[in-house]
């Protein structure tokens, strides 16, 4: 019980020094963008659907991913390869690029014998398309935030809250994009789609919050926390169940990414909302209302 | 209790949920007999299309389309049944098909083997149009020329020309994810008009028809950045017959010594696609190849007598040579030309000179590595040029930006792993609810509410037959993992009000909304570019979440605050 109240005791007084944390964490993610972006030139890996190449899956192959890399490798060496399974036990999916579909097809079945047209799918991404959409959603992203901003300063009508709501939205999406880089996620365009889906939810749980800290009047600010912490940590538990079945069970790599990247976001949501915006909007309280309320 | 429920059941925005899940049930039109299978499509002048069997409309509701109940009185309940019964059929016979709209006769056509067994003279006629001077008579011509006598010889039996799948036991339209298919993205060299961009698209249309398919979706489309697009979805057909067919432009050029003779569209009035003037040149059939085996293909067409004067005047400018055998031909070869590439190039006979003919074979080739793939191979380059041919050519030139292509089978295992995905996260989040709040009283309403929102976006789905793919399983998962996150606001809202607030219950519940409007503005605008970036090809994902928080926030959520306020007696 007394580390209970230790934690609890940490979390009410020392608000500020907890700041630091997420605010730690998304310096990291930024920092790990920039890496990427000056080694590479793009500040995220994009998947053939936005370069250009060719995705095969085939989704009840049981194989060793390594070895059908190596001899993809091998066999095609002009081309660059990504070999991941769908689930853990079977699936396989290879992106490629600069290589001929044929060429493609006939390398994979040597490694896992023999496929009929019925075993697998394929599909061909023309470059330009690619980077067309991935500029266009990248200013889709953009004009989101851009929106969900206008939609906040009218509701809260103060600098303070409304930066605290964008903040959050904007570290919760840096930070996802960090652990999706790290962890060799190359994206796709039902990547990018998660990314928009995961901005709306990560601004509904924390204008929960500012809405209520702010606009109930009964209480104190650490008991309306408490309270809109239970209904968004509550919301964010739902959303998950959902989202890790859908994982875990799910045998396409479209909605495997997309609950991915959705799951990471969540983590970095609940992060983020309850430290980062938390103290935020504490210290707007603070400055407007004094020190006991 | 009693009292309870008849609350519920007369408060306006519960009853509002109903009528509209009833809708959303009729919409989607769930049949529970789902005996025999449908007819998706049917061929052209095909031996069932002559039977007055009728060729589905392009964007029929599934649960729309005539089905196949018995052949011959043998049951039929599968695709796969059916290939067993109809290559078991005899050729030159009658078939009795029974649908559900009623009986149908079909009589078979044979497939031919034809070989050459000799050489004879024979006297034949033809009729012309149009005389070396020009003038137009129509005059029965006779004469004397060498042809070859054929033998044919039944090998089995003409495919009726139906294309059969399941029947669908819904109205919902699978996207090319879930039924299998070939989808091809196309853009324009050029930039169009819009009326030139619909005959593009209806020329494209046509092309697919006159090959054979019709279950086919051709339609323009564009980005955020204003490309135009082409996307065509075919369901159930192969990658490599569509892609050739589609990119290319068409233009068909006859021409003698660079000047032309005539081209495909107007100037060709027929061309003949039936067995009795198409088909395996029996003059020389299949040969051995450097690399396998090639085999030639012939078929007649129909000049218009324009063109056919225009042949005459360019032929009777050119002096005649004699070959090797003691026959004589144009000293110009006929080279057609097929989009600036030469395709084929035949000697024109001496006799063809000046004279205004209008019949003309066309022939070409095809290869592969065995006899059977290279007669595959060139009766489907046959029919390519066939079709383009009577469709004439397109407006302007389109590259292939992307393919995608899944097999039917495929494309069922990924439907029932969605289906699989979507119950297993609703009981998830049922079960997760429930040990929160331990009340039935709110998990019940709240289970409600999930699976009318769910019944809302299928209806929808069905009602303006959206193509249902992954992306869009996978808006309608997170919709409804979102909207229980609205519930929740609400029952918050409403249980933390037994601690004794001064606020009126009205003002809970506007309080709540207005979190939860603000929430669906925001996504609203964050899913709203996916309508149209890159070609629309997230346009499913978008409107299953865009309509999910929509039902939610006007139809499913209100109801479930009053509902909860009922049973909560407030």
């Amino acid at each position: 019980m007394t580390e209970r109240s230790a934690i609890r005791r940490i979390y009410e007084d020392h608000y500020k020094a907890l700041m630091i944390i997420p605010f730690l964490i998304l310096v990291l993610a930024m920092g790990q963008i920039a890496y990427q972006y000056s080694t590479t030139g793009e500040f995220l890996q994009r998947g053939v659907s936005l370069k250009g190449g060719i995705s095969m899956t085939v989704p009840d192959a049981v194989a060793d991913i390594a070895s059908l890399e190596q001899h993809l490798v091998s066999v095609l060496p002009q081309g660059d390869f990504t070999v991941r399974s769908i689930s853990s036990t079977q699936g396989v999916v290879v992106d490629a690029s600069d290589v001929e579909s044929a060429e493609l097809i006939s390398a994979v079945t040597e490694q896992l014998g023999t496929l009929s047209k019925e075993e697998y799918s394929i599909e061909q991404f023309g470059s330009s398309l690619g980077s067309s959409f991935f500029s266009q959603t990248l200013k889709a992203v953009l004009w989101a935030f851009i929106f969900m901003g206008v939609v906040v300063f009218f509701v809260f009508r103060n600098f303070g809250p409304s930066i605290g709501v964008i903040l959050a939205a904007f570290s919760d999406i840096i930070c996802t994009l960090a652990v999706v880089n790290l962890l060799g996620i190359k994206m796709s365009t039902a990547g990018i789609a998660a990314f928009l889906m995961l901005i709306g939810y990560s601004v509904d749980t924390d204008i929960l919050l500012s809405t209520r800290v702010l606009k109930n009047k009964h209480g104190t600010v650490m008991s309306r926390i408490y309270s809109s912490m239970r209904t968004g940590l509550t919301m964010t538990f739902t959303t998950m169940t959902a989202v890790i079945i859908a994982l875990v069970l799910s045998k396409s790599t479209t909605i495997t990414e997309i609950m991915t990247i959705l799951l990471i976001g969540l983590v970095f949501d609940i992060i983020m909302t309850y430290i980062q915006n938390v103290g935020i909007l504490r210290l707007f309280v603070e400055k407007h209302h004094g020190k006991h309320h | 209790m009693a009292s309870t429920t008849k609350k519920l059941l007369t408060n306006w925005r519960i009853i509002l949920v109903i009528i509209s899940l009833v809708l959303a049930a009729v919409a989607i039109n769930p049949q529970f007999d789902t005996d025999g299978v449908a007819i998706r499509s049917i061929i052209k002048d095909s031996p069932a299309a002559l039977s007055g069997i009728e060729n589905p409309k392009e964007r029929a509701a599934p649960t729309s389309l005539e089905r196949i109940i018995a052949i011959d009185n043998q049951d039929v309940n599968s695709p796969e049944e059916y290939q067993s019964i109809i290559s078991a059929l005899d050729p030159n016979a009658t078939v009795t098909i029974e649908t559900d709209r009623g009986f149908y006769t079909i009589f078979t056509d044979p497939v031919l083997e034809t070989e050459v067994i000799g050489e004879e003279n024979q006297t034949v006629e033809e009729v012309v149009e149009v005389d070396q001077n020009g003038t137009m008579v129509n005059e029965t011509v006779t004469f004397t020329k060498l042809v070859n006598i054929t033998s044919s010889k039944v090998v089995g039996t003409a495919d009726l020309g139906i294309r059969v799948s399941e029947v669908s036991a819904t109205n919902l339209v699978k996207g090319l994810d879930l039924q299998g298919g070939t989808r091809v993205l196309l853009e324009p060299e050029e930039p169009l008009e819009q009326q030139d961009m619909d005959s593009l698209i209806e020329n494209l249309k046509l092309r697919l028809n006159v090959f054979g398919l019709s279950d086919v979706i051709v339609r323009d489309a564009q980005d955020l950045d204003g490309n135009q697009f082409v996307l065509v979805e075919i369901a159930g057909a192969n990658e490599e017959e569509v892609r050739e067919l589609l990119a290319k432009q068409g233009k068909f050029e006859a021409q003698i010594g660079n000047q032309t003779v005539f081209r495909g569209g107007e100037d060709i009035t027929y061309v003949c696609r039936s067995a009795d003037c198409s088909g395996i040149d029996p003059n020389v059939g299949c040969g051995q190849s450097a690399q396998g085996f090639s085999c030639r293909f012939q078929f007649q067409i129909s000049l218009s007598p324009e063109a056919a004067q225009r042949q005459a005047d360019i032929t009777s400018k050119y002096p005649l040579l004699t070959g090797d055998a003691g026959d004589s031909y144009l000293s110009e070869p006929l080279v057609l030309f097929l989009d600036n590439d030469e395709v084929d190039s035949l000697q024109i006979a001496a006799d063809l000179r000046g004279r205004a003919v209008t019949d003309i074979s066309i022939s070409g080739s095809g290869a592969g590595a065995s006899q059977e793939l290279a007669l595959e191979d060139t009766l489907v380059n046959m029919k390519r040029l066939q079709t383009i041919l009577v469709t004439g050519s397109l407006p302007v030139k389109l590259n292939i930006v992307q393919t995608k292509n899944i097999s039917p089978q495929l494309g069922d295992e990924f439907l029932n792993n969605a289906i699989l995905l979507g119950l297993a996260s609703i009981l998830g989040v049922i079960v997760f609810v429930f040990i929160r709040y331990r009340k039935l009283s709110i998990s019940l309403p709240m289970m409600f509410c999930m699976v009318s929102e769910v019944g809302l976006i299928l209806g929808f789905a069905a009602l303006f037959k959206w193509n249902l793919d992954l992306t869009a399983i996978a808006g309608i998962i997170i919709a409804v993992g979102t909207g229980v996150d609205d519930q929740i606001v609400i029952t918050d809202e409403i249980l933390e009000g037994d601690q004794g607030r001064s606020l009126s219950w009205r003002e809970k519940i506007k309080r709540a909304f207005a979190i939860i409007m603000t929430a669906w503005g925001t996504t609203m605008v964050a899913m709203g570019p996916l309508l149209f970036a890159g070609a629309g090809l997230l346009r499913g994902f978008a409107l299953t979440t865009m309509a999910g928080i929509t039902f939610g926030v006007l139809i499913t959520r209100p109801a479930f605050a009053k509902g909860v306020e009922i049973i909560l007696n407030k």
